[in-house]
């Protein structure tokens, strides 16, 4: 039943769809100057078809209806409501129909709330992003549907895959979709403007918003999936340059790059070509990670839905989307003037431009160069954590450094000289005293560190300024400033992490440099789901005499039957204290893996800050847009 | 100046080798990946893979051999598979170089499309 009507609802989508293409087709030889209402009523129709094909899955799982294949293979009668929920995304086929919801609700959103704006370039973007729709409905109905039916019914699910029943882990998707997915509206946009010629500086206006937005949600929607990392894989870290974790970087560094650029276009005429590229490349990056995810060619901790088909069907597509683009931008290429001169602080936007680009390349390259080298040669290799951290580290040096000193490049009068040469005495003075305090001897991280802190030190500076002069820039300021401490702190935690492994018994008792560990209790546990042995362990600081409990534990679900060690961490703003037991087969000794890492919370903050930075420009430029 | 950033970058890479005083095998380990795990690293793996590979390590370590050794003594026998830190090798030459020489192009590029305004506020 839910089946059909699921089914129905995406017939009617991909109907809508069709004939918005049509009518934006018939549209464009039209003279008139007025956008049809029946194309605003196709979309509104369209959008609340696809909504609804959305909330009948949505159904289906709450509802554990297993006549549908998908939600037999993905949940479980038992399980927690909210995980019933997620458990939409949490899967190839939902999140696929997430991802057609998305570009449908960025399609309508464009179409109504994009005013003052140049009749053909609205209705080819439209026509472009309902292309883009079409592509995804025939690979979600020939391929992927997530309401093929299955008879006959089964009484029971499979369950979902225990890793996943995670509240970080059930919401990041949609915020890293709402981001990558939502840039496509700006790829449909950038091919639009290329081909119905309108100026650069209402395209980068149009755009602006929808960038912001993408912006947003990407930094966010990593922020979420890292701190997921950080407590569920139980290792203690929460970056690891994995395949799935670069797919979400890629997109976020051309973003990134984008969101800077659109800031000269918007006041000049320069870089207009360039715009048109990074808008095309952030959606390539986007469909790019999403087959190297979904295809199952990488090897990753995250990945949870890979067929070779579904990777055949998005490498085509990727295919197809990228030559129709350069063949778009090369017959209607915009005739710029190339000999514009580039005065110092865009020179400095561009030199963002070529550090992110620098960054995305480096990330592409030791992603796919394994894949490459093994499909050409046979021979397998991994490139890590190690590989990222040699080549990116010594570059975020000349980075901080432009980030300090570009912004206010402008307006260097004699009287903010002296205030820059403050900054500079006061910077070192801090890095003097950090240098005391930590005693590291490797110059790429005291370079790094002194670096951080000029940024940190320049942005204060400049917010104590933001408040004389009016005329200053703040969302650049919250945002380089965040930057800034995400790097200083980065960098402090992996100074001081301290981390033990050993064996322990129940009752004995584990003595470290600065801890003693005891372990007090063993607990077993029935929950709803799964069954659970919590250890109970007393950590005492030899220094400062505090003691902590900490409860790590190991669950045993059996739907699917799966174990998971879930970390326990005592979390404060300046340290987090953080232990994981595992059982050593065939005895009674566990495993214990002890860390002490400082300044997390801070780490998550500072990118926290990174993304505030974006919605306070979104607002200005509300505000400003009233005005 | 290009040479000053070139020198400058090499400078950095062999400083940025050295890890100070780090526990050497924990080092070791967190740049070995688990075979048989997905993704995790065999320092992060209790699997009997991870473990029987720490025990390597350690015995490894203990017989005098140092950390290239031991990464070599590993590679012949499990593959490159097993580094997650890639060795320079004929096969990995453009992985380590290519974004070098990106990033230089890219300097060249810019060094000429800045050259050119005249004369900005």
């Amino acid at each position: 039943m839910l089946s059909k009507l699921g089914i129905l609802f995406i017939i009617g989508t991909l109907f809508t769809s069709l004939s918005i293409i049509f009518l934006t087709f018939k549209e464009l030889k039209a003279i008139d100057n007025l956008i049809p209402s029946k194309i605003y009523k196709f979309s509104l129709f369209q959008l609340f078809f696809s909504i609804s094909s959305f909330f009948v899955l949505l159904l289906a799982y709450i509802l554990s209806d297993f006549s549908l294949v998908n939600v037999y293979e993905n949940s479980h009668s038992n399980k927690p409501l909210f995980y019933k929920i997620s458990g939409t995304w949490g899967n190839h086929e939902g999140s696929l129909l997430l991802w057609i919801n998305i570009l449908v609700l960025f399609s309508s959103l464009f179409l109504f709330l994009t005013k003052n704006s140049d009749k053909s370039f609205k209705i080819l973007t439209l026509l472009f992003q309902n292309l883009l729709i079409i592509t995804f409905l025939i690979f979600l109905l020939t391929n992927s549907n997530p309401f093929s039916e299955l008879f006959p019914v089964p009484l029971e699910g499979l369950g979902l895959n225990p890793i996943l029943q995670d509240p970080a882990l059930a919401i990041h998707p949609p915020l890293l979709y709402i981001g990558f997915v939502g840039s496509s509206i700006y790829f449909s946009a950038a091919l639009a403007a290329l081909i119905s010629k309108i100026d650069s500086q209402s395209f980068a206006i149009s755009i602006k918003s929808w960038v912001l937005v993408s912006w947003f949600f990407q930094t966010v929607g990593i922020l979420v999936g890292s701190i997921w990392a950080y407590y569920e894989l139980g290792w203690g870290g929460y970056w690891f340059w994995d395949p799935v974790e670069n797919s979400s970087l890629m997109p976020w560094f051309v973003m990134t790059a984008l969101l800077h650029s659109i800031l000269v276009l918007e006041r000049r005429i320069g870089l207009y070509s360039w715009v048109i590229v990074l808008s095309i490349l952030t959606f390539t990056m986007s469909v790019t990670g999403t087959f190297l995810v979904r295809s199952g060619i990488l090897n990753s901790v995250h990945t949870f839905a890979s067929d070779p088909s579904r990777g055949l069907f998005i490498l085509s597509f990727l295919v197809l989307m990228v030559f129709s683009s350069i063949f778009i931008f090369f017959k209607f290429s915009p005739k710029e003037n190339k000999k514009y001169s580039i005065f110092s602080k865009e020179a400095f936007i561009i030199a963002n431009n070529w550090f992110m680009i620098f960054f995305l390349g480096v990330v592409l390259i030791g992603t796919l160069y394994p894949v490459l080298l093994d499909t050409i040669t046979g021979s397998k290799i991994s490139v890590g954590p190690p590989y990222y951290n040699l080549i990116l580290a010594p570059f975020l040096i000349p980075l901080l450094f432009l980030m300090t000193s570009g912004p206010n490049y402008k307006w260097i009068s004699n009287d903010v000289r002296s205030l820059f040469n403050l900054v500079l005495v006061l910077s070192v003075t801090f890095f003097l005293i950090t240098f005391f305090l930590i005693k590291e001897n490797n110059l790429l991280i005291n370079l790094i560190l002194f670096f951080s802190i000029y940024l940190i030190t320049q942005t204060l500076f400049d917010f104590y300024e933001s408040f004389k002069k009016k005329n200053i820039n703040i969302s650049r300021i919250i945002s380089h400033l965040g930057f800034g401490l995400l790097i200083f702190f980065i960098y402090i935690n992996h100074i001081f992490s301290v981390e033990n492994n050993f064996n322990l018994k129940l009752g004995e008792t584990k003595k470290t440099d600065y801890y003693t560990i005891k372990f007090v209790n063993l607990e077993e546990q029935s929950i709803k789901n799964y069954k659970s042995i919590i250890g109970y362990f007393n950590v005492s600081n030899k220094k400062n005499f505090t003691s902590k409990e900490l409860r790590p534990e190991i669950r045993v679900y059996d739907k699917p039957f799966t174990i998971t060690y879930e970390a326990s961490i005592n979390s404060n703003l300046f340290s987090d204290t953080y232990l994981t037991m595992s059982n050593i087969s065939d005895t009674d000794v566990f495993n214990i893996k002890f860390q002490v890492k400082p300044f997390m919370n801070l780490i998550w903050l500072s990118v926290l800050l990174l993304s505030l930075g974006g919605v306070l420009n979104f607002f200005k430029r509300k505000k400003n847009e009233k005005n | 100046m290009k040479n000053i950033i070139k020198a400058l970058i090499l400078f950095l890479l062999i400083f940025s080798q050295s890890y100070g005083d780090e526990n050497l095998s924990n080092q070791i380990l967190k740049n070995l990946r688990c075979l048989v795990c997905q993704g995790q690293t065999v320092h992060d793996s209790n699997s009997d893979f991870a473990l029987t590979i720490k025990s390597v390590v350690k015995d490894k370590i203990k017989e005098g051999n140092n950390e290239r050794e031991i990464y070599t003594f590993l590679s012949e026998k499990y593959g490159d598979w097993i580094l997650l830190n890639p060795p320079l090798k004929k096969s990995s030459f453009l992985l380590w170089f290519l974004p070098y020489l990106l990033f230089f192009l890219g300097i060249i590029f810019l060094f000429f499309l800045i050259k050119k305004p005249k004369i900005g506020p």
